[in-house]
């Protein structure tokens, strides 16, 4: 039996378990999620997607289905006039105006009165399609004479990145070992179980309300209003419920809301689209794919010495984020160990296959899957103990990456020491695998966007002496909310259930980048922090002004010198009077100091640091291929643990996905089709896949974090993959280098391995 | 399709629709009757999101037809609270961090609900081959096993079934 007890050390107390009141709506089924959401005189969107894969449009006939009975609307790429759009490259539309480029392209969409009803609609459009040659493959994509997808990316390379740090040519040819290997991973989809769902709804007067929860509404919210040249000011995001993200989310589905908010647009109704779960598989947006060449040279007593990447990426037909993915997978992993040198190749290419977009940890968990099995491919060579190996070379407090992270806090080397320990490294079962990783991630990045770094909010005293906080940051379940309210009630000195949080509205919230590059805790929840002191000090102002005399505010209430006492009430309705009807309010920005890197993207890119080791025991039946997956051990440095109930569940369920990732998922293809576009066929963890998952928390308080608190979400999945794999090999004492680790997989491996004997 | 009279058991009131018997029991639910605390993941019985319970037994009401409901007894997650008191699975999700997004909760809680009418003392493995039909992709599980274990205790001390 899994124990119960998580290790914690530190001095500080940490908060057992906070959830905010929310939960109970959601355990009565009560909360309004995106997909129970009804308007008035609401109609029913749905797309009409591009059976093949490359093809030019030579005509969309809508007359039939803009005639059936029911239907309010019917729209065609060539009829809009909207502008391209694009995170990185402008490389979308709407709808497709000459050229579809995988299949699920959006074509066309219609409204109608109900669902049924869209749905005939959609096989009432007639599509003149040409088919054109089609390329799946990076490598064919990249050959000359291949289809080319985008005039913008000619040779079909999305995006490519050349590096070199130090000299990594010298060091590759002075090393006493070089280990080079192979390694690929497919497309994943982050697979959260409420599907995107948005209600759009225009009005000319109040402007355009999108009803739907995404991880970051206000670049959304920009994003809708350029595409269709409305001014930002008339367009507002309403954030339901959201039920599940994990960075698949954070701009949702841009597509499904520029077309319901067109068709809301062009019936002066309410328009509901919510994609289906095959619509989810074959045009949401999975992470990447990834084909990575890796080499490792170190010397006999184990320093390493250099690491040179050559990364390729499937971009698909479309590029979202994927250039910032590709770059995060190639490089992140460097700043775990002390790497003086290194070569990096990326080659981001387009293909006639589903668009990308990221999932939780962009891509720092494929790089580790490639990087940790080369250290034990090196450590095995050398003689070397795994472990040892890692905590000869991992990073430590006060050092500077090989690109330029400044570490101001680590545990990793106690991550390292509890990790294995707990899992019996040095006691080890007979028939058993072990396996171990370490992680590095950006808590808070500050790349995101040069200008935007920090993040801002609001506290307000209410006039019965209870306080309401205004962020932008969104909460799916995460925890991310719970913890804020935890914070502002340090801050303040009074109870978690006097605080409420507010944060779905574009119209009310504070502006925020969103929920991604694991920046909540960190940057969020400084920017509470900074909001709770300053209305602090500013009911404390208030209230000395009352009195006549210096206050202090303790306990959730305001005491004198000579011992006279307000409560935070009377305090509040005093400002209210003075101000005929204003409220005391905190506003906190937190902007962090100036991130100060280069052309080639050296320098310090985030507030702090996240550091992580696993453990993996497995069994491999050798006859079968079958891995059973026995136990992880999960330690975390995320400095100081704010909420322990949430903070266990970011690690169970990021392990989890992790395992997924490792075991089980992964987009498979015939041409640009994919095969596996259903949950029966995409197998995501059950409870009956989960082993036992043992999470530790080394608590250590990070300089700058609110209350010495660092990020956890995301790091929680990165050392999965590599530790699974690591272990497998041990058991095996074959390595598999492709995810994923499938029982087929396995036993190929040990076919080829007796072949070659 | 044509519509027809069904007369069933909802959350142990007896009502009567008027509806078209070949459109899921989700459909029913939610669309018609406004019970939005039913989720739908996927529509294709592959999640667990719509589980409720009918005749005892927990079933994908998206899966279900409407009209199979006929003469029998539905129960959904709006059935559980009475009043301000919630069930013991309610609160022990709760005090368990059981729920993170909240949307396999519903769904979760009455898989919970048809394993502890069987039985008041189930083992974690049998927790989670009667949950291994809910897909959580928040969670890894854990805190929903160990909330279920907490409520089953719960119900025991209390000495009540479900
Ligand atoms: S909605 Fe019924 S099983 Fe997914
Ligand atoms: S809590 Fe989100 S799917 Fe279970």
């Amino acid at each position: 039996m899994p124990t119960e007890t998580d290790i914690i050390t530190g001095d500080r107390k940490t908060d057992r378990g906070f959830q905010t009141p929310e939960v109970w709506a959601k355990i009565t089924g009560k909360a309004i999620y995106g997909i129970d959401l009804k308007l008035p005189g609401m109609l029913y969107g749905k797309i009409l997607r591009s059976p093949h894969p490359h093809a030019r449009i030579m005509g969309v006939d809508l007359e039939q289905a803009r005639r059936m009975p029911g239907v309010r609307a019917a729209l065609a790429g060539d009829e809009l006039s909207c502008k391209p759009f694009g995170m990185v490259y402008k490389d979308e539309l709407p709808l497709a105006i000459d050229r579809v480029r995988y299949i699920g392209d959006e074509v066309a969409a219609v409204a109608a009165i109900d669902e049924k009803i869209a749905l005939k609609a959609l096989e009432a459009i007639n599509v003149d399609y040409e088919l054109l040659p089609a390329v799946f493959d990076t490598e064919e994509a990249m050959a000359p004479g291949a289809p080319q997808l985008h005039d913008q990316h000619p040779g079909n390379l999305a995006w490519q990145r050349e590096l070199t740090r130090g000299n990594p040519e010298a060091a590759f040819k002075t090393a006493d070992l070089v280990v080079e290997g192979s390694f690929s991973v497919p497309q994943v989809h982050a697979a959260y179980l409420e599907p995107i769902c948005c209600v759009a709804d225009y009005d000319p007067y109040g402007g355009l309300t999108l009803h739907t929860a995404v991880q970051s509404p206000d670049i959304v919210r920009e994003l809708v209003a350029d595409v269709l040249d409305l001014p930002v000011s008339k367009v507002r995001i309403i954030g339901p419920v959201m039920g599940g993200g994990f960075g698949g989310r954070v701009y949702g589905n841009l597509k499904v809301y520029i077309i319901s908010s067109l068709l809301a647009i062009r019936c002066g109704r309410p328009v509901r689209m919510q994609l289906t779960r095959q619509e989810e598989f074959i045009a949401g947006r999975p992470m990447i794919a990834a084909k990575i060449r890796a080499k490792l040279a170190l010397n006999q007593d184990g320093t390493i010495l250099a690491r040179a990447v050559d990364l390729i990426t499937d971009n698909g037909a479309y590029s979202a984020q994927a250039p910032w993915v590709s770059k995060t997978l190639s490089e992140r992993n460097d700043s775990v160990y002390r790497i003086p040198n290194i070569r990096t190749t990326v080659r981001l290419v387009c293909t006639n296959k589903v668009p990308t977009g990221q999932y939780r940890a962009y891509g720092n968990q494929v790089g580790n899957f490639a990087m940790e099995s080369l250290l034990d491919m090196a450590a095995k060579k050398l003689g070397l103990d795994p472990l040892e190996l890692r905590l000869k070379n991992c990073v430590k407090k006060g050092e500077v990456t090989v690109h330029g992270l400044r570490i101001n806090s680590c545990a990793l080397s106690d991550c390292l020491q509890a990790a294995a320990d707990e899992i019996g490294w040095h006691k080890r079962k007979p028939g058993r695998g072990y396996g171990i990783s370490a992680a590095i991630h950006a808590g808070g990045s500050l790349v995101f966007d040069k200008n935007m770094r920090g993040a801002s909010a609001y506290a307000r005293l209410e006039y019965d002496g209870r306080v309401t906080l205004f962020s932008g940051e969104q909460d799916y379940g995460q925890g991310t909310h719970a913890t804020f309210i935890l914070i502002a009630a340090r801050a303040l000195g009074i109870e978690p259930d006097q605080i409420i949080i507010y944060s779905r509205d574009t119209l009310t919230s504070p502006f925020s980048i969103g929920a991604l590059a694991m920046r909540q805790t960190t940057i969020g929840g400084k920017a509470i922090q900074l909001a709770a002191e300053k209305l602090r000090e500013k009911i404390a102002q208030t209230a000395a002004e009352m009195l006549g005399e210096p206050v202090v505010m303790e306990g959730g209430r305001v005491r004198s010198a000579t011992g006279k006492t307000l409560e935070l009430s009377e305090i509040a309705a005093d400002y209210r009077f003075q101000t005929s009807g204003l409220s005391i309010t905190g506003e906190g920005k937190y902007v962090p100091s100036e991130s100060a890197y280069d052309d080639t993207g050296y320098g310090n890119i985030a507030v702090a640091y996240s550091f992580a080791a696993h453990t993996a025991e497995v069994e491999v039946d050798r006859e079968t291929g079958e891995v059973k997956i026995i136990r992880i051990v999960a330690a975390h440095d995320s400095g100081r643990i704010l909420n322990l109930i949430s903070a266990r569940g970011q690690v169970y369920g990021g392990v989890t996905q992790g395992l997924g990732y490792s075991c089980q998922e992964g987009y498979l293809f015939d041409g640009g089709r994919v095969l596996n576009d259903s949950l029966a066929d995409y197998r995501i963890p059950t409870a009956l896949d989960v082993p036992d998952i043992m999470p530790i928390f080394i608590e250590q308080d990070d300089p700058e974090g609110p209350f010495g608190a660092k990020g956890l979400g995301e790091i929680v999945m990165v050392p999965v993959l590599g530790a699974v794999a690591n272990a497998v090999a041990d058991a095996l004492g074959i390595r598999v280098t492709d995810l994923p680790i499938t029982a087929e997989r396995v036993y190929q491996a040990i076919v080829e391995w007796e072949c070659e004997q | 399709m044509q519509k027809e009279q069904i007369c069933f058991t909802l959350n142990g009131e007896t009502i009567e629709v008027y509806t078209d018997p070949t459109i899921s029991l989700l459909r029913l639910l939610r669309d018609e009757l406004g019970l939005t605390g039913t989720k739908e993941g996927c529509g294709e019985g592959e999640c667990g999101a719509c589980t409720v319970i009918l005749d005892g037994m927990a079933v994908n009401s998206c899966l279900v037809p409407a009209g199979k409901a006929k003469n029998r007894s539905v129960l959904t997650i709006e059935s559980l609270a009475k009043g301000d008191k919630y069930h013991p699975l309610q609160e022990a999700f709760v005090e368990k961090g059981a729920v993170q997004c909240g949307f396999c909760s519903p769904g979760m809680i009455m898989s919970a609900y048809a394993l502890l009418q069987e039985s008041s003392e189930p083992t974690s493995i049998e927790i989670r081959t009667a949950i291994s039909g809910n897909l959580c992709r928040c969670s890894g599980y854990k805190q929903i096993e160990e909330a279920v274990l907490s409520a089953a205790e719960k119900l025991k001390n209390r000495g009540e079934s479900g």
